[in-house]
């Protein structure tokens, strides 16, 4: 289950790469997009990552965090990420504008494990901002469409201001290679044409599913877990098939600073992606 | 492995001798009975009676408190200035196995560049010790060492018997080549044997760690969490004092009027309530209860599921440092199932009186 | 990109007056500090103070007199930002100890006997909080010097300050120092937040908490170990109150538990 050192500096892990931000904007009222180049175009090519992992992002004076990559390695040269407002690292990022300078390291994490899934169902059940690292997957799925079986995205937000991307899901909605389900727990606008309810409300629309074939992807808020892997064991998923990505608090990224430590797995080498089955054996997540 | 003899009225020429080109460390008298690893300058400091340091020999491979980098938006500058050229004396045997776990943490999947150069420009000169009432090492298996010095001294009456651990160590020696004895006759094995009994008859504390994965999995939800917490400072000193304890924060610096922060690291224990915090105030372990399973979590159960031997190596730090009693020993006791007289079950008893 | 320099107030209410001393203190960063942020009013280092609009207004001080809420409130419109600097501002400080009206009226006239204050009217001794919203809290008694530069160089570049959540015995065992609770020493190191270096029991003093109340402390252990040390159940009640200010109801109401 242990990552291997797949970062960009290989003597000293903790020194962040030089990058640029390319382009940002904001996706809600606290969530902003960011597209980030490293500053070496070399190692901006050769940035290897999988979906699912995630980088460390530093603005000086302000400190370091963790944030998942919201693009995918199919499209190499720029990373993306969706970062909402949280503290004082994300207030600062907040802060910064086209051309501005931060600091990149990584890539951590152990990833989806997505090459061993050719020829594989996929669902791919998202809320809020679970649609950061889950953006990858999809991404990564639809560039590599004929290696794929089926996919299904089912993706809940609160309201339709709170769907972050809502127009990239809207646009995938005409592909017919693709499963689109999207959903908001309320309509506030009086404009919204989608599902209105939990995103669990969505999984009626997944006819005929191969359980065996399929691979299910979640990642959203807290509460969502509980219902939605209820409704996956009652599609006969197996537990080793159901892949999410766990979120802690992280200050190195590689496994030495024990902050994201759930009983004795380290989020950022042993995960941040896990397997319902790894997940029911944490006690300090039950 | 080579093992040769030195007089014991040789032993600090030696250090002298083998310490020109680098800091000698070794245990210094810092209050009474209370010892430190300190810079020597003066040899009739060193106190080769000691048991235990107050601090592990981890401060001096992680200080406290350290700059990793200079960073600017030009670039960053690494700063290694705590990893000087040193040869530590006086390392008991649980304290060694205590770098040996930090060894494998420190370089497993992503080598720690702070931790590693600091190792490779330190010589572990290993000393032969007596237990104390806290001394738990025999239980933990560590009381002998077989690898991770490059010198180790037995005690016997008048010399040490001196290991060869590597090929660094046999430099050393080859350093005052007169002062060491390879005729070591049958009346040393002897002194040593005897010594080695009798060592081992005089711990005081017997622990079945093979039996704490399982009792920390089966008494996971059991009321005795909610005594010590009740009972727990949350005063992270149990973490600072533990020689396996590797947990740390990082902090950005910035230096006034220029653009530039030092990126420093500090010491960070998972007893303190701000340890899982996380941006945006929320906290995974709120409760001391909580904090203190993930500890024992990570002493009692962790690596000995792993590796087969504890994250604790018995050294009694913690045992010597907590002021309410939470340690090791207690804990252990406890989750056996033996009503200990311990401040924290006195309390339990106060409160709910 | 040139910004505009941020626009500093430091203001004094009822207090020692040792932490706007020790901004002073900070000889060497002086001209710096000076540079870098534009001191609009520093009753203590200028006198061409201005009473205008501010980035940051530090606060130093307790609220114990009506003139103090006067001043405060003015502080609070004019500024976007408002620190507390010190235990003064943050808890009330010493004087603010007695956290009960009647008891405080009590000892007002047990000091003063039935005198007429004529400038203005003396009232119990707050935190700032109590009266206005305040932002960020440096604690200490007085602050420490590279807390207030660590925050001030923060400040400018508008990230918010280091909190402190530790206690003391974090930074004291980071220097090797015996426990003096475990030797039966009456010392608050557990409870007090860090951030001091643990100065005191480096010279072998116990904590007398002078940082103020740490979040999260343990009251009740800590309580009980005392009184199991053989102290004084007063003796430990004031220590603890000591510099607690009007937190000290927060931890008695613990205390009782």
């Amino acid at each position: 289950m242990n990552g291997e050192n797949k970062c960009m500096n290989q003597t000293n892990p903790y020194l962040p790469e030089a990058a640029r931000i390319v382009r940002t904007y904001p996706l809600t009222e606290d969530v902003k997009f960011f597209q980030v180049r490293l500053v070496d175009m070399e190692k901006a090519i050769s940035f290897k990552y999988s979906p699912g992992q995630f980088a460390m992002i530093s603005v000086l004076g302000a400190g370091e965090a963790p944030f998942s990559i919201s693009s995918t390695p199919s499209r190499p040269g720029l990373l993306e990420f969706c970062i909402r407002k949280a503290g004082t690292v994300t207030n600062a990022i907040f802060k910064l504008k086209e051309n501005d300078h931060i600091g990149i390291r990584g890539p951590y994490g152990n990833g989806f494990p997505i090459e061993s899934m050719h020829g594989k169902d996929i669902i791919i059940v998202m809320g809020g901002l679970g649609a950061a690292p889950l953006r990858s997957v999809l991404l990564y799925c639809l560039d590599n469409r004929d290696i794929f079986g089926r996919v299904a995205l089912l993706h809940g937000a609160k309201r339709p201001a709170e769907m972050i991307l809502r127009e990239e899901f809207f646009a995938l909605k005409e592909r017919n290679d693709l499963e689109c389900y999207l959903t908001v727990d309320a309509d506030d606008t009086g404009k919204w044409k989608e599902n209105i309810g939990v995103v669990t409300t969505l999984f009626p629309l997944l006819k005929d599913i191969n359980p065996s074939k399929t691979f299910a992807f979640v990642c959203g808020p807290p509460v969502m877990y509980k219902f939605v892997l209820k409704e996956l064991i009652k599609l006969n998923i197996p537990k080793n098939q159901i892949l999410m990505t766990l979120e802690r608090r992280m200050k190195c990224g590689v496994g030495k600073c024990g902050h994201c430590a759930i009983d004795y797995i380290y989020t950022c080498i042993d995960g941040p992606v896990f397997t319902y089955w790894d997940v029911i054996h944490m006690r300090e997540l039950i | 492995m080579k093992i040769v003899k030195l007089k014991k009225e040789n032993l600090f020429s030696f250090l002298e001798a083998i310490s020109e080109e680098a800091e000698l460390w070794a245990p210094v008298q810092k209050y009474e009975n209370k010892h430190s690893f300190q810079l020597i300058k003066d040899f009739s400091q060193i106190d080769l009676k000691y048991t235990r340091t107050i601090l592990p020999p981890k401060k001096l491979f992680l200080p406290p408190t350290f700059n990793m980098f200079l960073a600017t938006e030009q670039g960053y500058e690494e700063d290694f200035s705590h990893a000087t050229k040193k040869i530590l004396f006086g390392v008991h045997p649980c304290d060694i196995h205590g770098l040996l776990i930090l060894d494998r943490f420190f370089q497993h999947v992503f080598d720690d560049p702070y931790y590693s150069k600091a190792r490779q420009n330190t010589l572990i000169l290993g000393l032969s010790c007596w237990p104390d009432e806290n001394c738990m090492c025999k239980s933990t298996n560590t009381h002998i060492i077989e690898e991770g010095y490059d010198l180790f001294f037995s005690e016997l009456e008048n010399d040490y018997l001196v290991w060869i651990g590597s090929s660094q160590g046999d430099d050393c020696i080859r350093i005052k080549p007169g002062f060491f004895d390879e005729d070591i006759t049958d009346e040393d094995i002897q002194i040593y044997i005897k010594w080695q009994n009798e060592r081992d008859k005089a711990f005081q504390v017997d622990i079945n760690f093979v039996a704490m994965p399982d009792l920390m999995e089966l008494k996971y939800e059991n009321p005795i969490w909610e005594k010590l917490g009740d009972a727990c400072l949350a005063c992270g000193s149990c973490s600072n004092v533990c020689p396996t304890c590797n947990c740390y924060n990082v902090l950005d610096k910035p230096l006034l009027n220029k653009d530039t922060s030092e990126i420093g690291r500090c010491w960070d224990a998972c007893t303190l309530e701000s340890y899982s915090e996380v941006a945006g105030g929320e906290n995974f372990r709120e409760k001391r209860a909580q904090r203190l399973k993930l500890w024992y979590t990570h002493k009692l159960q962790a690596y000995i599921s792993k590796y087969g031997k504890p994250a604790c190596v018995g050294c009694g730090r913690c045992a010597s440092t907590c002021p309410v009693d939470i340690n090791v020993q207690t804990v252990a006791k406890a989750l056996e199932g033996k009503d200990m007289d311990t401040f924290w079950n006195r309390l339990s008893k106060e409160v709910t009186k | 990109m040139k910004k505009d320099k941020l626009k500093i107030g430091i203001y004094e209410l009822t207090g020692c007056a040792g932490c706007a001393l020790l901004i002073l203190d900070c000889e060497n960063e002086l001209v710096d500090i000076f540079q870098a942020a534009d001191i609009q009013s520093f009753l203590m280092a200028k006198s061409d103070n201005i009473d205008g609009e501010l980035d940051i207004a530090l606060v130093e001080g307790s609220v114990s007199t009506e003139k103090d809420i006067e001043e405060l409130m003015d502080i609070r419109k004019r500024a976007e930002i408002v620190v507390a600097i010190g235990l003064c501002s943050m808890v009330g400080g010493i004087q603010g100890r007695f956290c009960d009206e009647k008891e405080w009226k009590e000892n007002f006239k047990k000091v003063y006997g039935d005198i007429e204050m004529t400038h203005t009217k003396p009232i119990q001794s707050k935190p700032i909080d109590a009266y206005i919203k305040v932002d960020y809290y440096l604690p200490g008694c007085p602050i420490g010097k590279e807390q207030f530069l660590n925050f001030f160089t923060r400040m400018l570049r508008g990230n918010p300050p280091e909190r402190y959540p530790q206690p003391v015995c974090v930074e004291c065992k980071y220097n090797e120092n015996d426990c003096l609770l475990k030797n039966g020493i009456l010392c608050l190191g557990p409870l007090t937040s860090g951030g001091c270096g643990a100065i005191c029991i480096n010279h072998n003093l116990p904590c007398v908490g002078c940082w103020g109340p740490v979040e999260g402390g343990n009251w009740t252990s800590e309580y009980y170990l005392l009184k199991e040390k053989g102290f004084d159940d007063e003796l430990i009640k004031n220590k603890m109150a000591n510099f607690s200010g009007t937190k000290i109801a927060e931890v008695s109401e613990q205390l009782i538990k």
